[in-house]
């Protein structure tokens, strides 16, 4: 069986080599692709959607509606760890504590916790020593990368970067939280319901800003119909649309990413893990 | 309005799914209703498009974001697409109140999340079936995809190994479709489907577009499960909760050959499918395959919902074929197939629900003597199985004999011999049902004649209902165990009358099968097509 799918794959593979002989060159300026769309983009994006960034306004204008969807892509991942990893935390099970002035650790059984006591601190059933040096780098690392994140996020239109890839820097900086403490704090401080609706919400702002734009009376998602509430021309309104929607990207990527990290990593439980 | 019901009949569903997948945390009980309302627009949408378009006879386009055709990505609704809309969200619609119980014992406190997913679901399968563009198809088909992995992995124990096994197979095929659209975009600069089939004309020979098409329909085979990569199927549908499998059953492998008879006759255009590649006998003979398997396999199994989905396997090379036949009343039997069965298998998968809700579990054994017990359930099933044997007038009959017929007219007598075959073989898996619920006494999980109101469902909780049809009645066999009383005791009536409502249904595409093919699936065929 092993030894069938090899041969299967080798020949998908020579097969996959065998037909890129017919491709265009590399940077070939006459292929196909070169001279069938792209030239249209390439000269009308400014005078369509007042967008510096060519890439941007494919993304988010011209084919805003296929990342619409890619969004909702996400959203349905963090859905699916959701349904499919979640459990409800199970109180029977036993917990550690620490006793802080005496720094022995003590096993709990039952629902006997020691709950609102200031002297026992919870722990991790696999714990590791609190390090100074990773906490404190981190700490001093999750500001700025959050700023970076806000900057990335803003930046779309004119340089590399959007919703998607600031909405990754958002939840990576939570999840970096969470590595370098524990899990409870990072909850404490994000819980699983905000990220819930948070990653919805975002996919809505999407969504719902197309809707908007169908109500007021053009098609969905044409930004352009924004231009009287915006209080801009309709060109421009194309412009803010695009960070409207951006805004809403990030909110739903940042979301997800913390919501499926908390899942995965403490598998479904949400009390503890990495 | 109106002019906006190619947006609406997926975005209402889209956003509320987001708005069910919020309220979830606030109210158990809103994400139904908000899943419900949503899918039932979306429903009377396509129903307004098909009328429509039937009305006019035009095929209608949408802008998405304003921007025309080759630029930004466009709707195109066709007769074809606007009959497979109608398909689609009827099918999601009465799914889902007819399983409002299971929604609720089965997705306890998870409520919002799977409402959501269903109707993403749902709004995956519409976009793929509304589209024009091949890369927004690719999109949408991770939608449904993804949503559908989710709904599948929670079932019985073994769900989420064959989830993971569908993941993977599925996956590979999304993949596979990707990077044919992926050449298609080297070879012509384009993503619009119809802007491709005004190109590709032009460039028979090249290898990379044939590349394109092998290697998009080997990832739409895989999709749809046909027989050498079939393996995913069985387990998936088989191990989930009843919920999911009355919905992505039906759909998936439907739409799937939807969009292989869209990409086949309006991506690479007719002349270039069967008159440049001319795939017939290969694609028949894969078809031919997949029947016989699919038949063999399911006579061996003891499960209701196995040997269904091994059903499912057949029909799909059931409509493969017929499509390959490359004539039109092949094409028609294939397309008319699509929606007969989707219906035949939402009324038997609904069916598979109502004898696990009464019984317990999923085995052939324990329907002995339902039709004493639920006589009108039995009488819907009975009316969805004649039509999946193929008996006149129910609805699998007329596309079954445009089969035959274009198998005829094709010279393709291993098709045709495959068909009767498979007809054959489903008259005595069903037979065997019927006899077995018809002759053999009914066995109570429980003894005594007062807890015959409590049934176990198969979580072990226990479900007191109080919306039953009950009337005792003397039985009048001797050789029954108990020897009391036989209470008929059909489903509580949201669950009966929706599975009811879509066996007459059955009755009632068997009847329209000819307006139906005169009306609609005529023009959805191109004119090359003799």
């Amino acid at each position: 069986m092993k030894i069938l799918g090899k041969i299967t794959i080798t020949i998908c593979g020579l097969l996959l080599l065998f037909f890129t002989s017919d491709f265009p060159d590399w940077g070939d300026v006459n292929s196909p692709a070169s001279t069938h769309l792209s030239p249209y983009f390439i000269e009308h994006t400014i005078e369509d959607t007042a967008v510096p960034n060519i890439v941007t306004s494919v993304l988010a204008d011209y084919r805003g509606y296929d990342t619409m969807f890619e969004t909702t892509v996400i959203l349905t991942a963090g859905l699916a760890c959701f349904l499919l990893l979640r459990i409800p935390r199970k109180d029977s099970i036993h917990r550690y504590y620490r006793h802080e002035p005496t720094g022995v650790t003590i096993r709990v059984e039952g629902d006997r916790y020691p709950k609102g006591s200031n002297v026992f601190t919870r722990i991790d059933s696999s714990w590791v020593p609190y390090d100074l040096i990773i906490n404190f780098t981190c700490r001093l690392l999750i500001h700025f990368i959050q700023l970076f994140a806000l900057y990335v996020v803003a930046h779309g239109h004119h340089s590399p970067g959007g919703g998607f890839q600031g909405g990754v820097l958002l939840g990576a900086s939570v999840i970096l939280f969470a590595i370098s403490g524990n899990l409870r704090a990072a909850i404490k401080r994000f819980g699983e319901k905000t990220a819930a609706i948070l990653s919805s919400t975002g996919v809505f702002i999407y969504a719902g800003a197309g809707a908007l734009c169908l109500f007021i009376g053009e098609q969905f998602l044409n930004y352009s119909a924004l231009g009287p509430l915006l209080g801009t021309d309709r060109i421009m309104a194309r412009s803010h649309g695009i960070l409207i929607v951006e805004i809403g990207v990030a909110m739903a990527v940042m979301a997800v990413m913390i919501w499926i990290y908390y899942n995965l990593s403490s598998a479904g439980k949400q009390d503890e893990g990495l | 309005m109106t002019s906006n019901l190619p947006a609406l009949v997926i975005i209402v569903p889209l956003l509320a799914s987001l708005v069910a997948a919020g309220a979830g945390w606030f109210n158990r009980k809103a994400p139904f209703y908000i899943a419900v309302i949503a899918l039932l627009i979306s429903f009377i949408s396509s129903v307004l498009l098909l009328a429509q378009v039937v009305a006019t006879g035009v095929a209608i386009e949408y802008q998405m974001a304003g921007w025309p055709a080759p630029v930004g990505i466009v709707y195109v609704i066709d007769h074809l697409s606007a009959m497979v809309l109608v398909v689609i969200t009827f099918v999601a619609f009465v799914n889902l109140i007819g399983n409002r119980q299971a929604v609720e014992t089965e997705f306890k406190n998870k409520e919002g999340a799977f409402n959501a997913l269903y109707v993403l679901f749902t709004a995956g399968l519409v976009g793929m079936t509304a589209t024009g563009d091949a890369f927004n198809l690719y999109v949408l088909l991770e939608i449904a995809s993804l949503s559908g992995y989710a709904l599948i992995g929670l079932g019985s124990s073994r769900a989420p190994l064959a989830t993971l096994n569908y993941l993977f197979l599925g996956t590979i095929g999304a993949t596979f479709y990707l990077l044919g659209v992926g050449y298609l975009y080297i070879a012509t600069g384009s993503l619009n489907m119809a802007d491709l089939a005004t190109i590709i004309p032009s460039m028979m020979n090249s290898s990379t577009i044939l590349f394109a098409f092998i290697i998009c329909l080997t990832g739409l085979l895989v999709k749809m499960a046909i027989f050498p990569v079939h393996g995913w199927l069985p387990g998936a549908y088989s191990e989930s909760s009843t919920v999911s499998a009355g919905l992505i059953a039906p759909l998936t492998t439907k739409v799937t050959i939807y969009i292989m008879v869209r990409i086949c006759l309006t991506l690479f255009t007719p002349e270039y499918t069967f008159g440049y590649i001319d795939p017939t006998d290969i694609m028949v003979a894969i078809a031919v395959a997949s029947i016989i398997f699919g038949s063999l396999s399911a006579l061996a199994q003891k499960d209701f919902k196995r040997m269904l989905s091994y059903i499912i396997i057949a029909e799909v090379g059931y409509m493969v074929g017929g499509f390959f036949l490359g004539n039109r009343m092949g094409v028609s039997g294939a397309i008319l197939h699509i929606v007969n069965d989707a219906a035949m298998t939402l009324a038997l998968f609904m069916a598979a629900g109502i004898f696990i809700w009464k019984t317990g579990d999923e085995k052939q054994s324990s329907l002995k003597g339902l039709y004493a017990k639920m006589p009108f359930t039995m009488a819907g099933f009975t009316l969805a199985a004649l039509s999946v044997v193929g008996v006149p007038p129910t609805c699998g009959f007329f596309s079954k004999w445009y089969l035959i017929s274009g198998g005829i007219a094709a010279g393709q007598y291993l098709f045709v011999g495959a068909l009767i075959f498979s007809s054959l073989i489903n008259a005595v898996l069903f037979f065997r049902i019927f006899e077995i619920a018809l002759f053999e006494p009914f066995k109570s999980h429980h003894h005594a004649g007062d807890e015959e109101d409590k049934v176990e469902s198969h979580h072990g909780e226990t479900i007191v209902d109080p919306g039953v049809i009950e009337s005792a009645q003397q039985y009048s066999g001797s050789d029954s165990h108990d020897h009391g009383a036989i209470v008929i005791k059909e489903p509580p009536l949201p669950m009966l009358v929706p599975f009811l409502g879509v066996c007459v249904l059955l009755l009632i595409l068997g009847l329209y099968s000819g307006s139906i093919v005169n009306n609609i699936i005529h023009f959805a065929i191109p004119a090359g097509i003799i």
